[in-house]
């Protein structure tokens, strides 16, 4: 099934947006280096699961998500440990805590496995947005490829006081030609898969190189801003 | 206080709408945000046919765009608990403790939210 994204959009979404988008997204539908195709797929059906799920809801109603207890509503195969993890950054990532990380580690995950699924949410995350911003329903997840996880030649990453190995900060160029500085580039170092997808979407929105965006600096920054308060993101 | 860098604003505009953030249609801009970041569908609806007659299809279209980029961004660093870079850590500590943002940094939500299992 090939993917088709921003079907019968009302709105100018430019063609290089959609193409991007689309490449992105028919990529997630293929195994990457420690996750298969199919499990992408499970990922994002996971990920938009848990604004549904009951037990996201009394996390959410909670003073603290690590004080209530229960099952997820879920829809796939995916073992536990990953619904937990999916579901949290979905649905509550203002209250994401290193007990998630660590607890996902205890419970069999690595941490390149980890950055893979946190790198297919956050870009379906992205992707869902726009649709349902532009009004459109998100897009249909694909088939998803059984073939095994690639693995992948071992990167080049450094603790730098994060909760996971990064990216050095070498001002090299990245997997998608960013430099190598910030924190937020080198978040997910270890798969660099994911930094490809990720920001092959970012690119699309926001003033990474060239992009041709017909709002003023200023609003794109305030918008920014805005989204990153009403999530609590402390980066 | 006013953010600068690559754009200029007052920074506690962003969300208090009682302060003039000095974004221009900052307050409709705001408005769109919200609604998409809170999943109010209807409300996203008509905020965005408002943007279009007042900023333009092509803006309304990239405004959102920015808001759903940050909407996953957001996530990446709440996952890895990056830390604050050097520059701008420097450049924002009066405005942090002033505006209390430190409250969000992930040490201190890992303090919060995990001592209810301790």
């Amino acid at each position: 099934m090939k993917a088709n994204l921003f079907e019968n959009c009302k709105y100018p979404v430019r063609q290089a947006t959609v193409e991007a988008f689309a490449g992105v997204w028919q990529r997630m539908g293929e195994s990457g280096p420690f996750w298969t195709g199919r499990d992408h797929m499970a990922i994002i059906q996971e990920a938009r699961q848990s604004l549904e799920c009951e037990l996201c809801r009394r996390r959410l109603a909670a003073l603290s998500p690590n004080a209530v207890d229960g099952m997820h509503d879920t829809l796939t195969d995916l073992a536990p440990v990953a619904v937990d993890v999916v579901h949290r950054i979905r649905s509550d990532p203002a209250r994401m805590s290193k007990s998630v990380f660590d607890d996902a580690l205890a419970n069999g995950m690595t941490d390149s496995e980890y950055v893979e699924l946190i790198g297919v949410v956050a870009t379906s995350v992205v992707i869902d947005t726009l649709h349902q911003g532009l009004g459109l329903p998100v897009p249909g997840t694909l088939t998803g490829s059984d073939a095994p996880p690639t693995g992948q030649k071992e990167p080049e990453v450094v603790e730098d006081g994060a909760w996971l190995r990064l990216a050095p900060r070498d001002g090299e160029l990245n997997e998608v030609g960013i430099p190598r500085q910030a924190n937020i580039i080198r978040a997910m170092g270890l798969v660099p898969l994911v930094i490809q997808l990720f920001f092959t979407v970012m690119r699309q929105a926001y003033y990474i190189a060239n992009l041709p965006i017909s709002i003023s600096r200023s609003q794109a920054e305030f918008i920014a801003a805005r989204v990153s308060a009403l999530n609590q993101c402390f980066y | 206080m006013l953010l600068r860098g690559s754009g200029e604003f007052e920074l506690q505009g962003v969300m208090d709408t009682s302060i003039d953030s000095g974004v221009e249609h900052g307050p409709l801009l705001g408005q769109l945000v919200d609604a998409t970041i809170s999943r109010r569908w209807d409300d996203v609806a008509e905020f965005r046919e408002q943007c279009v007659r007042t900023l333009g299809v092509q803006e309304t279209v990239d405004a959102i765009a920015v808001a759903s980029a940050f909407n996953g961004i957001t996530r990446i660093a709440d996952a890895t608990g990056i830390p604050l870079d050097s520059g701008p850590a420097e450049a924002t500590e009066s405005m942090r403790s002033e505006l209390a943002i430190d409250d969000f940094s992930y040490n201190e939500k890992t303090r919060k939210y995990d001592r209810v299992d301790a």
